[in-house]
C-alpha cells in the first residue's frame, strides 16, 4: 500500500515538473498563435495569389534534396566507418562529424566566395592558366547550390546519430548475418537499414527541420523559401496577422512531416536483451574496396570541412590587420558560457520530460515529447517575439516585486537581461537535446527499469542509479550538440540580446551582412574550433562507451 | 514528503504568474490592434501617471548614470570607434544592441514606454518613417542639430534625422559600355538592355525603397512598368548582394548593375586584390540627371519617445552630425556626409558631383509596402 502511494507521489513530481516546462514553451508562442483564426487580410491573399506556390515549391525542393542526401551521405558513412576497419578510420570516427561545427550561412559564403569570379579556383584558372570559363559552372547560388550547402554541412545529423545507434546496437544481428555468410551489400539492406530507421528518420528530421527554418543560406543565395516569405511579410509589410498564417501553414507542413516521422519509425522496439551490449567487430577492407572507402570519406570530409577551413584561414590572412582590434577572447568566453549553461539546463528539461513520457503511458505524455519539438521547428525571429512579449508582460507583473527590493528599479529586469536570450534559447534547442534522450531511453528499454521497481527502488531512486547511468552518452552527445547549435545561433540572439552583448555568431553575421566577409573569417573560425574541440569530447567518450 | 510539497508549492506559484502574464498578454495584444485609439486613451493616462511619478526617480538616476542606449542596424567598426571618441569627450557611456532595423522596431513598439534605448538608429529613410508613424520617436528641436542636418535630409516634425547619404547608381563595365548609352532609370526597361542587367532580390530594402521612389514620382502604374521592364532585362535571377552584382558584371554575367555607391568604395578599399581589380574595371554613372535626379537613401536616428537619458542621447546626435565624426563615415565608409561644412572624401569626389532625387524622403517609407507588392507581382524575386 505504502509502495504504492509512493508511486503516485513519485508520478506526480516528473508529471508537475514536466507540465511546467511544457507550459513555459508554449505560453510564449502562444501570444503569436491566438490570432490565427482571424479573417485572411488583403496582404495574404496577395501572397496567396503571387507567392504562395513558389514558396511551397522552393521549400520542398530543398527539404527533399538536403533530406534524402543526407541520408545517402550520412547512412553509407555511418554504415562504412562502424562496419570496417581501413586505414585512418579512427580519424574520420569523429572527423565527419566536423562539418557540423560550421554554420550552414557561413558555408554559403565561403563557398560563394571560393567558386565565384574573384574566388582563389577562377582566379587561377584565370590568372594562371589564361582561362576564361562560363559562370554558370561556377554558380553556386541556385537551388541545387542550397541544396548542397546544407546537404554537406548538416548530413552529420544524420551520420552521428546512426553511427552511435549502429554501434552499440547492431552487433548480434549483424554477426549473425555475417555468419549465414550474406554480403555486405545485402545485409546494409536487409538488416542495417530496417533497423536504423528510426535513427536515420530521427537524424533526417534534424536535417529538414533545419532547413525550414534557415534564413541565411535561402536570403544570400535568393532563394525565396517559407522561412523567407515570413520574414518579408513580417518586416516588409508589417503584418504580424498573416505572419502568424503563413507560421500557421508551415507548423502544420511540420506537423505532418513529424507524424509521418512516428508512421515511419513505426512501433517496432529494439531494446538491449541483454545486460551485455556487445560491441561490433570491424571487418578489416582490402585492395580497392579499402581506397575505395578511404576516398569517400575523404572526400566528404574535404567538401564540408578542410575547403571551408581553408577558405577561413585565407580570409583571415588577408584580413586581419584590420580586425586585431576584436576583443576575441571575450566573444569567445562570452560565447562559450551561454552555450555550456544552455546546454545543461536543456538537458535537464530534457531528460526530465522524456523519463515522463516514457514511464507514463497516457496521450499527455506522448503530447509533451511532440511539443518538446515545436521550438525547433519555429522560425527563430517567431520564437524571439513570442518571448519578448511573454517576459515584458512576466516584468510588468513583476514590477512591485522589483520596486520592493529597489525602489528605483527600471520596469523591464528579466528583458534587459541574459535571461529572456537563454530562455529562448532552451525553447529553441530543447528537441535537439530531447530527440537523443528520447531514443536513449528507447534503445534501454524498460527491463532494468522495472526490475529495479520491482526490487523495492523508489521512481527516482532508480532514475538516478539506474537509467541516468545507462543513457550518459546520450545526455553527452545531445549536450554537445545543444552547445554547438547555440554557439552558431542567429536570429534569436541578433534579437534578443541585452545591451553591448556580443557573440562569435553575432559578430560573423555583422561583418557577413555588412559584405565584409574577409572580416567575419576570425570569428567564423573560432567558432570552429570550439566546435571541433566539443566533437573531440564527444568522440573521446563514445570511443570510451564502445570499448 | 517534504520537498514534493515545496515542488508543489513553486509550481503553483509559477502556474499563476503565468496565467497572469498570459492575461497581460491578451489585453496587450488587443490595444495595439485596430481598436487603439479608443482603450488607448486610459493607457495613456496611466502610463503618464507613472511616467510622473518616475520621471523624479529617473531624473536621480541619469544623474548618477552618464549613458546613452542605443539600438541600431549599423555594424560597421568604424561606428564604434566613433561611440568610443564621444565616450571619451563627453564621459558618457555609449550602450548598444544591435540587431536587424524591423526587428529592432518591432522590440521597441512591444517594450512601449518602458524601453531602455534612447536612440534608434537605421540604414533606411522608410525605417525611420516606420518607426515614426509607429509613435517610437520623438520630436528634437536642437539649433546645433538643425544646423548641422539639412532640411532635405531630416523629418518634417525632426522626428528623424540622417547620419549618411546613399545613392543607388548604375555600375557598367568599362569595356563594354560607353557611358554615353546610358541615361535614366527609366531606360533600363528598353530592350536593347535585355539579358544584360544584374540587380539583387527584392527582398532587399534598397530596392523596395528605390521603386518606392519611383512610386512617389510617378505613380504605382509607372514604377510597376519599370519593375516588370527590369525583370525583363535581367542577365539572371536576382541573387547575392551588391557586391557580388558589381563581380558579376566584371565576369561577363551582364554588362551593368544598379548597386550603392559605397561598395564600390569598400572594394576599391579591400583586403582581397581581385575585388579591388573588379572595382577598378566598373564604372559609377548617375542616373537621371537630367530629370528626377539620383534616387538616394540615408542611414538615420531618431530619440526615442521613451528616452530616460535625452540629453546624452541629442548630445550623440548633435556628435554624430558633427564634422569630425560626418568626416569619419566618408573616408571610412564612403558614404556621403549630411553635414555641408563637410567635404565628401577625394575618392567620392573623384566620381563627381551629382543631382539627387527631390523626393520627401518619408514617402520612400510610405510606400514601402505598395513597392514590395508591385515587385511580387511582376515575379521580381
Amino acid at each position: 500500500m505504502t509502495r504504492l502511494r509512493n508511486l503516485k507521489a513519485n508520478i506526480n513530481i516528473w508529471w508537475l515538473l514536466s507540465t511546467c516546462f511544457v507550459c513555459l514553451i508554449i505560453i510564449p508562442n502562444m501570444s503569436i498563435f491566438i490570432n490565427i483564426f482571424n479573417a485572411p487580410n488583403d496582404h495574404f491573399r496577395h501572397i496567396q495569389k503571387y507567392l504562395l506556390k513558389n514558396y511551397l515549391s522552393n521549400t520542398t525542393i530543398l527539404m527533399m534534396g538536403a533530406g534524402l542526401l543526407s541520408i545517402a551521405i550520412g547512412v553509407s558513412l555511418a554504415w562504412v566507418v562502424t562496419m570496417f576497419d581501413f586505414p585512418m578510420k579512427r580519424f574520420f570516427r569523429w572527423a565527419l562529424v566536423l562539418p557540423l561545427t560550421i554554420p550552414t550561412y557561413i558555408g554559403a559564403y565561403t563557398y560563394h566566395g571560393l567558386l565565384n569570379y574573384t574566388g582563389l579556383v577562377q582566379r587561377f584558372l584565370r590568372n594562371q592558366l589564361g582561362l576564361q570559363v562560363n559562370q554558370v559552372y561556377f554558380n553556386m547560388m541556385s537551388i541545387n547550390g542550397a541544396i548542397f550547402i546544407f546537404t554537406i554541412f548538416l548530413y552529420p545529423y544524420v551520420f552521428i546519430i546512426t553511427k552511435s545507434f549502429l554501434e552499440k546496437q547492431s552487433a548480434s544481428l549483424i554477426e549473425t548475418s555475417r555468419l549465414l555468410g550474406k554480403s555486405h551489400f545485402v545485409i546494409f539492406i536487409k538488416v542495417i537499414l530496417p533497423i536504423c530507421r528510426g535513427a536515420i528518420i530521427g537524424g533526417t528530421s534534424l536535417v529538414v527541420l533545419e532547413v525550414l527554418n534557415d534564413y541565411g543560406v535561402a536570403n544570400y543565395y535568393g532563394i525565396p523559401t517559407f522561412s523567407i516569405a515570413i520574414f518579408k511579410t513580417w518586416f516588409g509589410m508589417g503584418d504580424l496577422d498573416t505572419v502568424v498564417k503563413l507560421s500557421a501553414i508551415l507548423m502544420l507542413i511540420i506537423f505532418v512531416l513529424l507524424y509521418v516521422e512516428k508512421l515511419l519509425r513505426g512501433r517496432k522496439r529494439y531494446s538491449y536483451t541483454t545486460s551485455k551490449i556487445q560491441p561490433l567487430q570491424p571487418l578489416k577492407l582490402n585492395g580497392w574496396k579499402k581506397h575505395l572507402a578511404m576516398v569517400v570519406c575523404i572526400l566528404i570530409f574535404t567538401l564540408g570541412f578542410f575547403i571551408p577551413l581553408l577558405q577561413l584561414i585565407y580570409w583571415m590572412a588577408i584580413s586581419y590587420k584590420n580586425n586585431v582590434n576584436i576583443q576575441v577572447l571575450k566573444l569567445s568566453s562570452t560565447s562559450f558560457l551561454v552555450a555550456f549553461v544552455t546546454a545543461s539546463i536543456i538537458i535537464v528539461i530534457a531528460t526530465i520530460i522524456a523519463n515522463y513520457s516514457r514511464i507514463s503511458k497516457g496521450l499527455l505524455s506522448k503530447i509533451y515529447g511532440r511539443i518538446t519539438v515545436l521550438g525547433y521547428s519555429i522560425p527563430g525571429a517567431v520564437i524571439a517575439i513570442g518571448v519578448m512579449i511573454f517576459f515584458i508582460g512576466l516584468d510588468r507583473t513583476l514590477y512591485g516585486v522589483y520596486t520592493w527590493f529597489n525602489p528605483t528599479t527600471s520596469k523591464l529586469i528579466l528583458t534587459t537581461s541574459i535571461v529572456m536570450l537563454i530562455f529562448a534559447y532552451i525553447i529553441r534547442f530543447l528537441a535537439i537535446g530531447f530527440n537523443p534522450i528520447e531514443s536513449g531511453f528507447d534503445k534501454i528499454g524498460k527491463t532494468f527499469h522495472e526490475a529495479s521497481r520491482v526490487l523495492g527502488k523508489r521512481m527516482t531512486t532508480t532514475f538516478f542509479k539506474v537509467d541516468m547511468k545507462m543513457i550518459q552518452p546520450a545526455i553527452i552527445s545531445g549536450f554537445i550538440l545543444i552547445f554547438v547549435d547555440v554557439l552558431k545561433e542567429l536570429p534569436l540572439t541578433l534579437l534578443l540580446r541585452p545591451f553591448n552583448f556580443n557573440t562569435l555568431a553575432t559578430k560573423t553575421y555583422e561583418y557577413a551582412n555588412d559584405e565584409m566577409i574577409h572580416e567575419a573569417a576570425i570569428p567564423s573560425l573560432i567558432i570552429i574550433g570550439i566546435g571541433m574541440l566539443a566533437m573531440l569530447i564527444l568522440n573521446k567518450v563514445s570511443t570510451k562507451e564502445v570499448s | 514528503m517534504k520537498t514534493n510539497s515545496m515542488i508543489k508549492m513553486v509550481s503553483v506559484l509559477l502556474g499563476l504568474i503565468m496565467l497572469v502574464t498570459g492575461c497581460k498578454i491578451n489585453t496587450e495584444d488587443k490595444s495595439t490592434g485596430q481598436d487603439k485609439v479608443i482603450t488607448d486613451d486610459t493607457a495613456i493616462d496611466e502610463t503618464q501617471n507613472d511616467d510622473e511619478k518616475e520621471s523624479d526617480k529617473e531624473q536621480e538616476k541619469t544623474i548618477k548614470e552618464q549613458v546613452v542606449n542605443l539600438y541600431t542596424d549599423r555594424h560597421y567598426d568604424t561606428d564604434e570607434a566613433l561611440y568610443n571618441k564621444f565616450t571619451e569627450e563627453t564621459g558618457i557611456q555609449v550602450n548598444i544592441v544591435k540587431g536587424k532595423s524591423d526587428e529592432l522596431i518591432e522590440r521597441l513598439v512591444m517594450e512601449d514606454a518602458d524601453t531602455h534605448a534612447d536612440l534608434l538608429i537605421t540604414a533606411d529613410a522608410g525605417r525611420l518613417h516606420r518607426a515614426k508613424t509607429k509613435g517610437l520617436l520623438q520630436t528634437v528641436e536642437n539649433d546645433a542639430l538643425l544646423k548641422n542636418v539639412p532640411v532635405n535630409l531630416r523629418d518634417n516634425d525632426n522626428q528623424w534625422f540622417a547620419l549618411t547619404v546613399r545613392a543607388r547608381v548604375i555600375v557598367y563595365a568599362k569595356d563594354r559600355i560607353d557611358p554615353t548609352e546610358l541615361s535614366t532609370y527609366a531606360d533600363l526597361t528598353q530592350e536593347k538592355w535585355e539579358n544584360r542587367i544584374l540587380v539583387r532580390s527584392s527582398t532587399n530594402i534598397y530596392n523596395q525603397s528605390l521603386l518606392a521612389s519611383f512610386i512617389a514620382i510617378g505613380g504605382e502604374e509607372k514604377a510597376k512598368e519599370w519593375a516588370k521592364g527590369i525583370v525583363g532585362n535581367m542577365a539572371r535571377k536576382p541573387q547575392g548582394n551588391d557586391r557580388a552584382q558589381a563581380t558579376a558584371v566584371v565576369a561577363g554575367e551582364g554588362d551593368l548593375a544598379i548597386m550603392n555607391t559605397y561598395y564600390i568604395g569598400k572594394m576599391l578599399n579591400s583586403s582581397d586584390v581581385e575585388e579591388v581589380n573588379v572595382a577598378e574595371q566598373v564604372g559609377i554613372f548617375f542616373p537621371d540627371q537630367d530629370g528626377q535626379g539620383t534616387h538616394i537613401n540615408v542611414s538615420g536616428m531618431g530619440l526615442t519617445k521613451h528616452s530616460k537619458h535625452s540629453e546624452n542621447a541629442i548630445k550623440l546626435m548633435k556628435f554624430l552630425t558633427g564634422e569630425l565624426a560626418q568626416e569619419q563615415y566618408a573616408n571610412a565608409n564612403y558614404e556621403y556626409p549630411v553635414n555641408v561644412n563637410v567635404e565628401p572624401s577625394a575618392l567620392l569626389k573623384s566620381w563627381g558631383d551629382f543631382k539627387a532625387q527631390d523626393i520627401d524622403l518619408s514617402l520612400l517609407g510610405e510606400y514601402n509596402s505598395k513597392a514590395t507588392r508591385l515587385f511580387n507581382e511582376v515575379d521580381w524575386q
